[in-house]
């Protein structure tokens, strides 16, 4: 019976490739599977060359396959930056086959010999430590969170004016359950001396550029007094399975709530400093005006007028995942509404849809929660009234009372978009 | 002439840079292979085989696909392809949306004085009028 099978196929193939030629048979078949993955486009979207803003969900690059990973969308292919398809967000838990990558140097791990890999605690301690994968596992306490890992720059394709940087559409984000220990065990076991001022973190990838600047290394640091790092971990588990190698094996820290910009992969080194971090990544990347919602104007950027600060915590967002406006939906068929919001401010409360371009709001239904730093999914019936097109949009609102605006913003990085996102569904006939 | 031997000096550091660069045991602990690119045919790698228990405890991926788009043709692609592509693929450049002319300016300028790209002044005029020509948006020049 199988060998049947796979001589019809074959003969199939070569009639194909026959009638159709080989290069015909390759784009058909890449087309295709494009569109099971994707639900969206069944032909190769424009690049984005214009002066408008990116329309679509995702941002425009095709789809590439890289080891451990699902067909995920290229943004750059050295460093290696990824985006997560829009679908992958139904469920309140990003795969990690298909959780976004994003490295800003070209020298990232393709083989690590975990029996000289070594984090090391060092710095203004009593007692540094040097740590092996195993030591981690056994010797502290085990803790897990479920967090939200988002790109500083995600959304950045929606800036206008346009902002040089990764063109990310929405998918530079991700929710695991990241198992691990907490910082600040190991920091108590290296005991930190008086004087101490930040913790900077390291990890293994490098760049090509000279070893003082920013090209050669990629370091953050956190503030010892800030509240979260009660809450940060050093995780060796997502979604209860090892690291992906792109996603930092063997270990990366958690930040809850901040942007990944500080969730630093195949962490390396810890070190505790007395003076504030001043490198690069610091106080030249990943700043945002310190003005409300980090917004500001080309014009004052230039009268050098804004004050930068590092970014930190991510404002509450939401999204409608599905339906997704690439297939028409027949008149008067009761739908469901489905999608995520999270905010790095806290739980999120309340999640509203609006099937008329935000006129009218209605509360949507949430979704089981894991917790202030994850996904929560939500759910709303509608039922289509009338063909031709509808907008939906969807907004937010976290326990502190944040919610989503309906204007842009712009700032230099291209950070911190979380405007009320809309959906255009197309409605037909179904009598 | 001049050109012509820097640009074969940068080609072949390129060239030789990826590969298996030899690391110091403490300088960057347990890490075996790093930077390791090859070129590849979008959405095409080989699928994953069993991996053999190795007593050396080497955890490897292999190497990552570079699927990096041509450069649009025009004076000075050559030059820019040489230096820009040191650190990073020229996807770089082909991903960006159109920018303004003094946006590329202000670009270069940042791999030269912040990233310590050690480009000349002479190359820096090309690359940046090369970038200009062709991925700037045309009124804002």
């Amino acid at each position: 019976m199988t060998e049947d099978t796979s001589k019809t196929i074959s003969r199939r193939f070569l009639l194909k490739i026959m009638s159709g030629g080989i290069a015909g048979l390759g784009f058909t078949q890449l087309n295709s599977a494009w569109a099971q993955i994707s639900g969206q486009a069944v032909q190769l979207l424009p690049s984005l060359t214009g002066p408008n803003r990116n329309p679509y969900w995702n941002s425009t690059g095709p789809f590439v396959v890289y080891p451990q990973k699902l067909p995920l969308i290229q943004i750059t292919d050295r460093p290696v930056q990824l985006e997560t398809p829009r679908h992958y967000f139904l469920t309140p838990f990003t795969p990690n086959a298909a959780f976004f990558v994003r490295w800003h140097l070209d020298k990232i791990p393709n083989a690590i010999n975990l029996s000289e890999w070594r984090l090391f605690v060092e710095g203004n301690v009593e007692r540094p430590l040097i740590l092996s994968l195993n030591d981690l596992m056994k010797k502290f306490k085990q803790v897990s969170v479920t967090a939200v890992n988002q790109c500083s720059g995600n959304s950045r394709s929606r800036f206008q004016p346009h902002i040089p940087g990764g063109q990310w559409g929405n998918g530079a984000m991700g929710n695991a359950t990241m198992k691990g220990v907490r910082l600040k065990d190991v920091l108590d076991a290296a005991r930190i001396k008086s004087g101490s001022l930040q913790v900077q973190c390291e990890g293994l990838d490098r760049g090509r550029g000279p070893k003082d600047k920013g090209s050669y290394r990629y370091q953050k640091s956190l503030y010892l007094n800030d509240p979260i790092l009660h809450e940060v971990v050093i995780a060796y588990e997502m979604n209860g399975a090892p690291l992906p190698i792109l996603n930092g094996f063997p270990v990366r820290l958690v930040v809850p709530g901040k942007f990944a910009t500080y969730w630093i992969k195949a962490l390396t080194w810890i070190r505790i400093i007395t003076e504030p971090d001043t490198n690069f990544w610091m106080t030249k990347a990943y700043c945002i005006p310190d003005t409300p919602h980090g917004n500001t104007t080309p014009e004052d950027m230039e009268r050098k007028q804004i004050k930068q600060i590092p970014i930190g915590t991510m404002p509450v967002r939401s999204f409608l995942i599905t339906p997704d406006g690439s297939d028409m939906i027949p008149l008067a068929m009761p739908l469901t509404l489905q999608g995520i919001a999270f905010s790095g401010h806290g739980q999120i409360v309340k999640v509203e849809f609006s099937d008329d371009n935000g006129i009218t709001w209605h509360q949507a239904k949430l979704g089981k929660n894991y917790g202030r730093y994850s996904f929560r999914t939500w759910k709303a019936a509608w039922i289509p009234k009338h063909t031709g097109k509808y907008t939906l949009t969807v907004r937010a609102t976290d326990e502190k009372g944040n919610t989503q605006a309906d204007e842009g913003i712009w700032n230099p990085g291209g950070y911190l978009w979380n405007k009320i996102e809309r959906q255009e569904v197309v409605i037909g006939v179904s009598e | 002439m001049k050109m012509a031997k820097i640009r074969c000096i940068l080609i072949s550091l390129f060239v030789i840079m990826p590969g298996k660069t030899p690391l110091a045991q403490n300088e960057l602990p347990g890490l075996t292979q790093s930077g390791q690119y090859q070129q590849g045919i979008l959405g095409s790698i080989s699928q994953p085989g069993p991996i053999r228990y190795s007593p050396d405890t080497i955890y490897l991926v292999g190497t990552y696909p570079l699927n990096t788009p041509e450069l649009i043709r025009g004076e000075g692609l050559e030059i820019t392809q040489t230096y820009c592509r040191f650190c990073h693929s020229t996807t770089y450049i082909s991903m960006q949306p159109q920018l303004s002319a003094s946006a590329w300016h202000t670009i270069v300028d940042k791999m030269i004085h912040t990233h310590g790209a050690p480009i000349p002044e002479e190359e820096a005029k090309q690359i940046i009028a090369y970038l200009q020509a062709q991925y700037a948006q045309k009124d804002h020049k």
